[in-house]
């Protein structure tokens, strides 16, 4: 399959941290979750792969343009859709006026057609009835909506999603995880979060980044797998865990090498997770 | 292109900091017109100063025109943001060339300073207020700079008179013999200012990195 976002070597320094070491990747449509802890890279990939901040090295297309050139990097924005992690809005704008501007902006410029493709995208993620009040009004995840309809103005693509669910409580987070599966269907979505359920739930193929590199790369169930033998239950917290924690039954759920005869437990994504962290730290 | 701007021009008025906009517009009219009720000198130079703390004002209003609260949403957009920067602009410079003749007209005549010159003094510190946002937009990441900038402009007005060498004084009065040469070298800081802002407009700078900076690293042009 022809991958829509193919990049290699990319490298960036803040100073001397490198935000990103050598990143290569191929993307190909549906959901990509893209993992990790604070300061791995994440929202600096997502902003290079978004045009919106160049790598110091390396290169990329996206489907098939090539962001290098001022044309190629004009193309590759008619193709995309952009969620910051922090959504920035006017306040005193409507979410139609706002998602409207944002369309004018992406060059619809048939004002008929333009006003019916943004009445759609807010009926689509839920914001119809409020498309005349002011967003400074909206709550939380209605903004995150409003941002995520201006991402989604034009049909990109390809989506780039920074940490869409934060701060959402667990029924807008739901919702919005409707949205994301709906926005992957014929299109490649690269979603970073930190919310391991929201990958295991949405996302076909799983990115795990740790010190700016890629240290995972395969299928949710490939991720869950690193796990497997390695997760155990026990009564006290075992000292030779990575990780351990007293669960709501009052046993301890260990994470590790388990000790001979341990009570293994069915691994979870997050168990694959943070041991591949783990490795990582030891590699570094 | 065309359509675009037509298309933009209602929605990125509306983006307009207007609240800032006219109260420091209103400030302006409030000085100017303080001496057609104060009366003044037949020097001069209470005009003057008044008319530059009205141009300070405004100034300093301008300093928020090119805050963008939506800047990290719209980043990756094609319409390019010179074409934004540059409208913002263009939809002010009309209201400000208004408020400019009204803050004129408010002096009264017989103490008004030469108005050509001072409204060069007025058009440099405009357009340094402009360029001041312009630059804060392009070296940082901040959606808002304007309140750091109007900060920094502030005290770049208040300190800088102090620190310029005999030779290169700006702010001169009327009578002083320094008064043409003063306003040549305002001519030249319009005209240094102008470029720079021009040249400021593009997109913010690391961004502009991507296309020289790639070239170089790929076989392909990539």
């Amino acid at each position: 399959m022809t991958p829509t976002v193919s990049a290699s070597g990319l490298s960036l320094r803040y100073g001397g941290t490198h935000a990103l070491d050598d990143v290569s990747l191929r993307l190909t449509p549906g959901v990509t979750g893209l993992i990790g802890p604070n300061g791995a890279g994440k929202t600096t990939l997502l902003r290079v792969l978004a045009t919106a901040l160049p790598a110091d090295g390396g290169a990329f297309t996206v489907l098939g343009q090539d962001p290098a050139t001022s044309a190629g990097r004009q193309e590759v924005r008619r193709a995309l859709g952009y969620l910051p992690q922090t959504p920035g809005f006017h306040p005193d704008f409507t979410p139609f006026e706002f998602v409207d501007y944002v369309a004018i902006l992406k060059e619809l410029t048939d004002r008929g057609a333009r006003h019916r493709e943004v009445r759609r995208l807010l009926e689509q993620v839920d914001l119809g009835e409020v498309r005349g009040k002011r967003i400074k009004k909206l709550s939380g995840g209605m903004r995150q909506r409003v941002a995520l309809a201006a991402a989604l103005i034009g049909d990109p693509g390809f989506l780039v999603l920074d940490e869409p669910t934060v701060g959402l409580d667990p029924e807008q987070r739901m919702r919005f995880r409707e949205l994301i599966a709906q926005a992957g269907e014929g299109r490649t979505v690269l979603l970073s979060t930190h919310q391991t359920e929201d990958v295991a739930m949405l996302c076909h193929r799983v990115l795990v980044m740790a010190g700016g590199r890629i240290r995972f790369d395969g299928t949710p169930a490939e991720l869950t797998a690193r796990a497997a033998g390695r997760v155990w239950s026990s009564t006290e917290r075992d000292p030779g865990a990575k990780a351990g924690w007293r669960t709501g039954t009052g046993s301890f759920r260990n994470v590790g090498l388990p000790p001979v005869g341990a009570d293994l437990l069915e691994p979870t994504l997050e168990d694959g997770y943070l041991l591949t962290l783990d490795e990582a730290e030891v590699s570094a | 292109m065309r359509l675009t701007i037509r298309e933009l021009t209602l929605p990125v008025w509306r983006t307009l900091p207007w609240r800032g906009l006219a109260a420091s517009a209103a400030l302006g009219l409030l000085l100017a017109g303080a001496l057609r009720w104060g009366g003044g000198d037949a020097n001069g130079w209470p005009a003057l100063t008044l008319l530059r703390a009205a141009v300070l004002a405004h100034a300093l209003g301008l300093t928020f025109l090119l805050d963008d609260p939506a800047r990290h949403t719209t980043a990756t957009v094609p319409t390019r943001r010179a074409l934004r920067t540059g409208l913002r602009i263009a939809l002010v410079t009309p209201l400000t060339a208004l408020w400019w003749t009204a803050v004129v007209l408010l002096v009264p005549s017989d103490v008004r300073p030469p108005v050509g010159d001072v409204t060069l003094e007025a058009a440099a510190a405009c357009v340094l207020a402009l360029l001041a946002g312009a630059v804060a937009l392009r070296w940082t990441n901040e959606p808002r700079p304007g309140p750091s900038v109007a900060a920094a402009y502030l005290l770049t007005a208040v300190v800088t008179p102090h620190l310029l060498p005999a030779g290169w004084k700006l702010f001169v009065w009327p009578q002083d013999s320094n008064w043409h040469a003063a306003h040549e070298r305002w001519a030249w800081l319009l005209a240094g200012a102008v470029v720079t802002l021009v040249a400021c407009l593009p997109e913010p700078v690391r961004r502009m990195r991507i296309g020289r900076r790639s070239r170089t690293l790929s076989p392909s042009g990539v």
